[in-house]
């Protein structure tokens, strides 16, 4: 009895030991986030109000809001997301149909992923030489190019992933049907994973709508309210950035309504794509 | 008097009278790249009649089936020699237009592969490629295809949901509908019911039993007694050679060569 | 026999052994009528009787079994012929018990007015009978196709001694009219025997089908 019994008492309290920790860690970082959640909710949503989305960042001392930096990073976020996303899924597609087991294939998917996880200031400076400082001025576009760049690579990867997921047979019953092989993927192959796809899509948008580093060296600021993207845009990172950095009151409240207004946006689309992706497994 | 029993040969293949042969293979050999999968292989199927392949995996039953609508062409490296002459005409060429040959030789596969559409779209998808119809002629079109398959009346009256809400049975004639559609002369089946279960496979058997009249059917299989019960003519593969082909009854009755035998019997090969 | 599946083997080893165990009994039963009717041995001639109670149930195990492995085990080629030959032979078998019962139970009928000839002419019978049974079940028992070919091709020497059996046992009666009723029982035991020779030969047919697939009965003599 006690033969059996010793060895799996000590097992026992082994496997309530790792337990332990695994809780005790997991318990951390979800701590962490709670502390990040609460302190933005109760600092920002003082702020948060009608203001913010109808006036333009004020000078120290007089009223303002956001809707500047809102507008601003929303336009360069498309732009950005436009090329981002052709770029990317055809990236992606390229690797997953066209080079899956080629060494050239393997390379750029290398490259990928290096790109993947690149800092994200070095890509700002990446565009400032290349961009901003050849042509003389930060612009909305410059900014846009720094983003899409960061979020190319994330698409690009899900992308792959998700047509790599999609059976062989599937692409061989269509061309087994006299469909050439391109018709075969726009028709049948992309509509099979547009669900992952569109996940894809929606977790780099998250990505890149948070990112500081790289506007700070492209899009740079404007105080005023300006739909040209030619020339320096507001965006709400920086604006936070530089608000939260302050010594005036009010402009600190408005950048922390600012950081509670991106990590809102950055977790509904978040949210979003997670049901998007458990539809698509669903289906 | 036992000749066969003493020393029977190591392959066996029955010519076919050339009058009912719709696809000859003549000298058919194919690599994987490096690696030689079908050796030699010459042998005929009738028009309208089923012809089923068996052999253990690995013989070259699927690959023999890849070559005949140049499936391999999609994968480099994959190659073929010889002749596969549909009413006379090398379809090997390079002469041949691939998507037209697909058109004249249907395939549907192990694991059924709705197109994630709507029913009708996917009958209706590889129609689209080769004719322009007027709608009504589509639907006509679509529903003959679906009658045909014997799945019309379960789907009738949902042709716009999608082809992947239907049962792993359905979507399987599914496919069998999307292949005929476009009216090819041959229709190949890649163990087109390793997936469904006893009454599904049932319901494609008699399916695939209707067709026959129209089409010369090609048909590879893991399990014997749907080639015995489905099939005219049945041709036995082993390591990438043809080792026995002849009338279905004969085969699984009294089989020529040992490998057949030892093969069909579940003895150790 | 190496079936990757080993109980398909030990099935059919099963079903060929209880086939071939049956034979010897049908050929013991033929060749023990026949000797209780030379010897005129009553009580012997009822165990006789009595003995075809097994051969019948033999017959019925074997059916039985031969359905049950062709549903279970759904054989083909070879496999498939074995099952379907054992069955048919049982029946074949069950049949030459039948007529050795018949045999047997006409004995005491026999008012002993057979005459030694004629007792010592169907004895030979008997023999030739018992013989071409027991060839056949051996042929069987080893799978030899040659065997059951050979057993096949020598009907004819039954049915001439058949032949020339009934013509003494028609002159027996016309020399002694009294016995006319021993000579009809006579009649009858010889036509059983030569009948059982018959059964032989279609089993030889069965056996040959059952090792080549291949069927005798239509095939010319030589």
């Amino acid at each position: 009895m006690t033969a059996i019994g010793a060895p799996r008492l000590s097992r026992r309290i082994g496997e309530g030991a790792f337990l332990a920790f695994c809780w005790l860690a997991t318990g951390i970082a979800l701590l962490a986030l709670a502390a990040i959640l609460w302190s933005l909710l109760t600092q920002g949503i003082g702020g948060l109000d009608l203001n913010i989305f109808t006036k333009s960042t004020p000078a120290p001392g007089s009223e303002g809001g956001l809707l500047n930096a809102i507008l601003g990073s929303l336009m360069m976020c498309v732009v950005a997301m436009i090329g981002a996303v052709f770029i990317g899924v055809l990236a992606g597609t390229w690797l997953s149909e066209f080079a899956r087991d080629s060494h050239y294939g393997k390379v750029i998917r290398f490259l990928n992923d290096v790109l993947l996880s690149a800092p994200s200031i070095l890509v700002g400076l990446f565009i400032y030489t290349i961009i901003v400082a050849p042509l003389k001025g930060f612009s909305g576009f410059a900014g846009s190019v720094a983003l899409a760049l960061i979020a190319a690579p994330v698409i690009t990867r899900t992308t792959e992933d998700v047509l790599r997921l999609q059976p062989i047979a599937l692409r061989e019953a269509s061309v087994a049907l006299g469909a050439p092989v391109w018709s075969t993927i726009l028709t049948v192959i992309w509509k099979a994973a547009q669900g992952g796809m569109l996940t894809g899509a929606l977790l780099a948008f998250a990505r890149i709508s948070g990112e500081t580093a790289p506007l700070l060296f492209t899009a740079l600021n404007n105080q005023f309210l300006s739909l040209d993207m030619t020339k320096p845009t507001a965006n709400l990172p920086v604006v936070i950035f530089n608000f939260a950095l302050s010594a005036y009151d009010d402009w600190r409240r408005l950048a922390w309504a600012g950081a509670l207004l991106i990590a809102a946006t950055v977790l509904t689309v978040t949210v979003v794509a997670r049901i998007l992706a458990r539809e698509q497994r669903r289906s | 008097m036992n000749a066969q029993l003493d020393n029977p040969p190591e392959t066996a293949v029955l010519e076919l009278p050339p009058e009912v042969v719709k696809l000859a293979i003549k000298d058919l050999t194919f690599f994987y790249g490096q690696k030689q999968a079908l050796f030699d292989v010459s042998v005929s199927f009738a028009a309208n009649a089923v012809t089923a392949l068996i052999g253990p995996s690995g013989c070259g039953k699927s690959t023999l089936l890849r070559v005949l609508n140049r499936m391999y062409s999609l994968y480099p490296g994959q190659r073929a020699q010889g002749q596969v002459l549909l009413d006379g005409e090398d379809m090997l060429s390079p002469r041949v237009d691939v998507a037209t040959l697909r058109a004249r030789v249907g395939m549907v596969f192990q694991k059924p592969t709705p197109f994630p559409m709507s029913i009708f779209d996917n009958v209706a998808y590889g129609v689209k490629l080769y004719e322009k119809l007027s709608k009504a002629d589509m639907a006509n079109r679509v529903e003959d295809s679906l009658r045909r398959a014997a799945l019309w009346d379960e789907v009738k009256d949902k042709l716009k949901e999608s082809g992947l809400s239907l049962s792993g049975g359905q979507q399987q004639r599914l496919c069998v509908a999307r292949g005929i559609a476009v009216k090819p002369e041959i229709l190949l089946l890649d163990e087109p019911a390793s997936a469904l279960d006893p009454i599904s496979t049932a319901r494609l058997e008699e399916t695939i039993a209707e067709l026959k009249r129209d089409y010369t059917i090609v048909i590879v299989t893991h399990n014997m007694g749907q080639a015995a019960r489905l099939s005219d003519h049945t041709g036995f593969m082993y390591l990438g050679k043809l080792i026995e082909f002849g009338e279905t009854e004969q085969l699984f009755t009294n089989p020529v060569t040992t490998r057949a035998r030892d093969y069909i019997t579940g003895r150790f090969g | 026999m190496d079936h990757t599946l080993k109980a398909v083997d030990t099935d059919l080893e099963a079903l060929s052994h209880a086939v071939a165990a049956m034979g010897d009994l049908a050929v013991a039963q033929v060749r023990a009528a026949v000797d209780v009717f030379v010897r005129h041995d009553l009580p012997a001639a009822e165990k006789v009787v009595r003995a075809d109670n097994a051969v019948d149930i033999q017959d019925i195990e074997i059916e039985r079994n031969a359905v049950r492995f062709i549903a279970l085990r759904q054989p083909m080629a070879d496999d498939l012929r074995r099952p379907i030959a054992a069955m048919k032979i049982a029946m074949q078998l069950e049949r030459c018990g039948d007529l050795a019962k018949n045999i047997a139970k006409r004995v005491p009928r026999l008012t002993a007015g057979t005459t030694e000839a004629q007792a010592d002419i169907i004895a030979e019978l008997g023999r030739m009978a018992s013989e071409r049974l027991a060839a056949v079940i051996n042929a069987y028992r080893n799978d030899d196709a040659q065997g059951a070919y050979n057993v096949w091709l020598k009907d004819t020497d039954i049915d001439e001694r058949h032949d020339s059996v009934v013509r003494e046992i028609v002159a027996g009666m016309a020399a002694a009219p009294d016995a006319m009723g021993d000579a009809i029982h006579l009649l009858f035991i010889a036509k059983n025997l030569e009948r059982i020779g018959d059964h032989a030969t279609n089993v030889a047919e069965l056996v040959h089908y059952q090792i080549t697939g291949t069927d005798l009965s239509n095939r010319p003599k030589l």
